[in-house]
């Protein structure tokens, strides 16, 4: 990255009038929120009567310790971002490694890949509900069809089932993310590494543990605390198969919120739920920030 | 065997596990649209008989009854329907709907963020490194705790369920990583093409419009295409801040397709797809710009 020389200190005031609009919407539709999502955490507030607001103290806060289902949503939060960035991660820096192969074509299955991404959660919402279905679903069929199970599987009513269908949806849509973060990165390995380790003797096993993964660890330190903290927030991914269903076995703590503030109407429960994900993301940034800090010129 | 000829043979298994591997992958990743589409092909008595992938007897019934939007749907007489709930003709309405406010918000967020990051970029005052630092932690944010006070808001301004609410909303998320985006990118452009303009006499302006937006370009619509893509497959907002069935954007809208007591996926799948397309276009469209994006935006520049 070069480095740029800033000069001509005398019009800055163009610099600032650039800067203006980023400011105050910055301040009007992120900090205005954040802290307002704070100030909510403290109140009794009904959204379907946002003036009769009352002072709540740490009222809201209490109710989310003593209430079991916030344990429960926090648990399949931790369970559901733990399973699905490992197995984004694996299936990433495979499927990177894979399509850094210099095989001809590669360009058209590099090029699909981010197809994924871009297709909206509720269409793949509606495809897994449609594909998972117990009886017409082809999931099913094709089981039953191949004599791998008798008895329809509820992917999507039976809680177990649930929790790892989502996870399913989720490594399906988001992997692409990991891969192309690895596989830019992989490009720029220098070849004379392999060629020594191939000189010493090296196996591809060896040239893999010794050569890629080293080189690896900072892009994939990155991703994965990225990744964390995303899946740890994601909402739609879950509401839109199962609700949080059966029952609340898939809820996490987006879905508590959400079902805080809506279906209960208590929008200073849902506001603390809020309050306590921005402190755990906190954490989470800050290991980012340790990771890897910036390298521009202050 | 002789070694070069052992070796030939063990690079051609290498390469073909490398390819199953690769075509294994690319099912996967294809075959859950391919399985809307030809459901969405299917006549309804087909739905329930042993699933080909291929529909037998082909039919655009489907589409018909989304794009025409007349209510067609159970119009045989049934009356396990109420046409007044869910009803496929508000679609293409809900098509429009989702078009101006992505488009809108991208506009927003795109103006505001490329000057920003041309500022951040050129110019030297006090706090500047904060930009991209908040805008990271911007994009960190769970949109789930930016709704309700936005909601709060709107509900004030009496913009809750009009079109100008998403517009607004949407520019919460997409603006951080639109900025973090562009300031990657405008880092990365040399700065002394515009130095020789600037000290050739031309205007500030005139460098930014003639030089540094053409040379921009590039991030510019990688960002536009993120901000797209994220304002057009939102649900969260639109099902906060939106109640009348005529204002809804489509993720919202076809949501409700569910909440019948029959479900006609024929119909949903249908639409699935009609959802999709416009991102898929774009996506073929400027496919290498998004990997650039990629790259830009996620991994340090």
């Amino acid at each position: 990255m070069q480095k740029h020389e800033h000069w001509r200190a005398a019009d800055n005031r163009i610099g600032l009038a650039f800067i203006a609009p980023f400011v105050v919407a910055a301040l009007v539709f992120m900090v205005y929120p954040v802290l307002e999502s704070v100030r909510m955490a403290f109140y009794y507030i009904d959204p379907l009567n946002p003036d009769g607001q009352r002072f709540a103290g740490l009222a809201n806060f209490a109710t989310l310790l003593g209430d079991p289902l916030f344990w429960s949503s926090l648990r399949n939060a931790a369970y559901w971002t733990f399973v699905s960035t490992i197995l984004q991660a694996v299936l990433g820096v495979g499927i990177a490694l894979l399509l850094h192969l210099p095989l001809r074509g590669i360009s058209i299955f590099r090029g699909l890949l981010l197809f994924p991404y871009i297709v909206p959660t509720v269409v793949i919402a509606l495809c897994w509900q449609w594909m998972l279905a117990p009886e017409l679903g082809i999931v099913n069929h094709a089981l039953r069809a191949a004599g791998i199970i008798d008895e329809n599987i509820y992917w999507l009513s039976s809680p177990t089932m649930a929790m790892h269908s989502t996870i399913m949806l989720n490594v399906w849509k988001y992997t692409p993310f990991v891969t192309i973060c690895v596989l830019a990165r992989l490009q720029t390995v220098p070849t004379e590494l392999y060629d020594a380790a191939r000189v010493d003797g090296a196996g591809v096993v060896r040239r893999f543990i010794d050569v890629t993964l080293p080189q690896l660890a900072e892009v994939l330190a990155v991703v994965v605390v990225f990744r964390t903290i995303w899946t740890f927030n994601k909402f739609e991914e879950i509401y839109l198969l199962t609700r949080g269903g059966p029952g609340t076995s898939t809820f996490n703590l987006a879905i508590y919120s959400f079902e805080q503030s809506i279906a209960n109407l208590r929008m200073g429960v849902g506001a603390a739920t809020g309050v306590v994900m921005m402190m755990m993301l906190f954490a989470g940034s800050l290991l980012y920030m340790r990771i890897f800090r910036f390298q521009e010129d202050t | 065997m002789t070694p070069q000829a052992r070796a030939r043979a063990r690079r051609w298994v290498g390469h073909g596990a490398a390819y199953v591997g690769l075509i294994a992958i690319t099912l996967l990743i294809c075959f859950p649209l391919m399985w809307a589409l030809s459901t969405s092909l299917k006549p309804k008595a087909e739905l329930s008989t042993a699933p080909t992938l291929v529909p037998h007897a082909p039919t655009l019934e489907n589409y018909r009854h989304l794009i025409t939007g007349k209510s067609q749907y159970f119009a045989d007489g049934s009356t396990g329907y109420q046409p007044t709930t869910a009803p496929p003709q508000y679609f293409m309405q809900w098509f429009g709907n989702s078009v101006l406010v992505s488009v809108g918000s991208t506009l927003i967020s795109i103006i505001i963020s490329t000057l920003a990051a041309y500022s951040v970029t050129r110019f030297r005052y006090r706090w500047r490194m904060a930009v991209p630092y908040f805008s990271l932690l911007g994009y960190m944010v769970p949109s789930i705790i930016l709704v309700f006070p936005l909601f709060m808001v709107m509900t004030r301004l009496g913009l809750t369920d009009s079109l100008w609410s998403l517009t607004l909303g949407y520019v919460s998320t997409t603006l951080p990583f639109c900025m973090w985006l562009l300031w990657a990118f405008f880092r990365g452009i040399p700065i002394e093409l515009e130095e020789a303009a600037l000290i050739d006499g031309a205007s500030r302006l005139r460098v930014f419009w003639e030089i540094v937006l053409p040379s921009a370009l590039p991030g510019i619509i990688a960002a536009a295409i993120f901000s797209l893509i994220v304002s057009w497959n939102d649900y969260l907002f639109a099902r906060v801040f939106m109640n009348s069935v005529d204002h809804y954007p489509l993720t919202v809208g076809v949501m409700l397709f569910f909440e019948g007591v029959h479900v006609d996926w024929g119909l949903m799948m249908a639409s699935a797809v009609l959802m999709t397309v416009p991102m898929a276009v774009l996506f073929m469209m400027l496919q290498r710009h998004l990997v650039a994006g990629f790259g830009a935006g996620a991994v340090k520049g």
